[in-house]
């Protein structure tokens, strides 16, 4: 079920994208509608992140294009907010939650440029709307992993884009800063921002993604939540990692076999 | 010791000099995990020296520096290839390509020995203390003072204008180079424009320091202001604090021993790190080190 849309806020066509050979993402056709929360599910190793990267240009493509806004990516850097995974950068890294946050303005700002009090503000607006203010000063070494998700969601936030991609923001974050972080990219959604974000939790999924993609190397289904979500679809994009007893008993159902009867 | 010993003092404001300029450059070089590049890149530029110098004639050309910039580079590259591309670990790409480039360098010495005034102890060790005879004559006759000095002067000015201008860059991608490119801000210019600088720093010094010790001024001073400090600023202020201290010290213990300056500064850098060290393991409720996790060869 893949459901197309028009005038997309990203169209990927035919994207194939391979490590040394064997592919990891195989033609992967969409588009999607603006200002909505779209989840990207799958099983690990189904090639979620490396969807994000490949939208973001960070992994080369063997194939296919992505149009974002209708144009290539150099043309609209500025519209775009990354989030990469919190694991992919050193957090010992001598610098503060405040500072991390302004990187977030430098896409904007230009080269040589630097960061003045416009950008300060920014990025504490930033802090502001994910509940890290008192934390401004602390250097990023100080804080829990949550914490270390909202800051870099904070950076994302001071890019100020129309479109974010988030790389598995929930990744060891507490239910309760999941809900709030859910609740602001909900009210980003409403106010006409695209949020796209990887997540591996069905049960939150459910409850606050307004499109879903769902990913197994191929590209399984891609529509609204109530459209996409059935078992038949969840059966395709977890395969072979479903609960073993599940599979039992539908296979049983199914096909009505018994081997007693046999 | 009492009177003013000019000598004394130019070659301690020298080396002090070399040692700010290596430190600064070096804080980024360990913020990219990369200390060890600096080290392959301060012995692969030796090839570069010697065309640069059979090409000018003479160890004060123009060329010499180009020669090692574009060495310093092309070993970054070719680092930056055997890992990517040729999927080769990265101490074992900088172990290659640093040893390769520096025998040909060695090669290249040999053959062209009877055309140019250049040896490999004045590349490895150098010798600061020459530095008050080998003065800098204007055209029309005038001493400027130590040509050394001056080099050296220059260097620090286009660090610390480097790292200004750049400063905001250096640090995104050193800390997170995935999110600099996603911002469009081109990392691999940044990355090689600042193994340029630390390949010019590298020839611009090693008359005075060595191509060897040179590296130990990239790395250690910065090591050492890591132990103490978990913040930018501070840690490149601290580094600053500990070139001149190396200085001064190394200077000093080398006098009263009567022994080489440049060695004797390493050894009081590394004296300074094992110090350190050792305070920062007693209180290990905080964080420190260099690195995240503690690793070790033993288990």
């Amino acid at each position: 079920m893949i459901k197309q849309v028009e005038n997309p806020i990203l169209e990927i066509h035919d994207l194939t994208v391979s490590y040394e050979q064997s592919p990891v993402l195989w033609n992967v056709d969409l588009s999607l509608p603006a200002a909505k929360l779209i989840g990207i599910l799958g099983p690990n190793g189904a090639g979620k992140s490396t969807l994000i990267k490949a939208i973001m240009g960070l992994v080369d493509h063997s194939s296919g294009y992505v149009k974002i806004f209708d144009k290539n990516l150099n043309e609209v850097r500025s519209r775009i907010s990354y989030v990469p995974q919190r694991e992919s950068v050193d957090w010992n890294f001598p610098t503060s939650v405040l500072d991390v946050v302004t990187m977030g303005t430098y896409g904007k700002l230009g080269i040589f440029k630097r960061p003045g009090k416009k950008e300060k503000t920014i990025a504490l607006e930033s802090l502001e709307k994910v509940g890290m203010s008192a934390f401004a000063k602390r250097q990023i070494s100080e804080l829990s992993g949550g914490q270390q998700q909202r800051v870099f969601i904070a950076r994302a936030l001071a890019q100020e884009a129309d479109l974010y991609l988030m790389d598995e923001p929930f990744a060891g974050v507490d239910m309760a800063t999941e809900n709030a972080i859910f609740e602001l990219l909900q009210n980003m959604a409403k106010a006409g921002k695209s949020v796209i974000v990887v997540h591996h939790d069905i049960h939150s999924a459910m409850k606050y993604f307004d499109w879903m993609i769902m990913l197994n190397l191929h590209l399984v289904a891609s529509g609204p939540k109530d459209e996409v979500v059935t078992e038949d679809l969840l059966r395709k994009t977890y395969g072979g990692k479903l609960n073993l007893l599940t599979q039992v008993n539908e296979i049983i159902r199914q096909k009505d076999f018994n081997p007693l009867k046999n | 010791m009492i009177s003013f010993d000019q000598n004394a003092f130019l070659i301690i404001v020298t080396a002090s000099l070399i040692a700010i300029s290596c430190g600064l450059l070096g804080v980024f070089m360990m913020l990219r995990k990369m200390a060890m590049t600096g080290d392959a890149i301060s012995h692969a530029v030796l090839p570069g020296i010697v065309i640069g110098f059979f090409v000018s004639g003479s160890q004060r050309g123009l060329e010499v520096i180009i020669g090692a910039g574009l060495l310093g580079i092309l070993a970054t590259l070719m680092i930056d290839w055997l890992r990517k591309k040729a999927k080769v670990q990265l101490d074992a790409s900088i172990g290659i390509t640093f040893t390769l480039l520096f025998a040909i360098g060695i090669i290249l010495i040999n053959i062209f020995a009877y055309k140019v005034d250049l040896d490999q102890e004045c590349v490895l060790y150098g010798e600061i203390a020459y530095l008050p005879i080998d003065l800098w004559i204007t055209g029309s006759g005038m001493s400027m003072g130590p040509r050394i000095t001056w080099l050296a002067v220059l260097n620090l000015l286009l660090v610390l204008g480097f790292i200004r201008l750049l400063f905001k860059e250096l640090t995104l991608t050193s800390f997170d180079e995935n999110f600099g490119l996603a911002l469009g801000i081109p990392a691999g210019a940044i990355n090689l424009s600042l193994m340029s600088m630390v390949s010019y720093t590298t020839v611009s010094s090693f008359e005075a320091v060595g191509a060897i010790l040179v590296v130990a001024l990239l790395v250690v001073p910065p090591a050492i202001a890591f132990l103490w400090t978990k913040e930018l600023i501070p840690l490149m202020k601290l580094t600053v604090l500990l070139a001149l201290l190396i200085s001064v010290l190394g200077y000093y213990l080398a006098f009263w021993l009567d022994s080489s300056i440049a060695g004797m500064m390493v050894t009081v850098a590394g004296v300074i790190f094992l110090v350190s060290a050792v305070l920062k393991s007693k209180k290990s409720k905080f964080s420190f080190g260099t690195q995240e996790k503690e690793k070790s060869f033993t288990h």
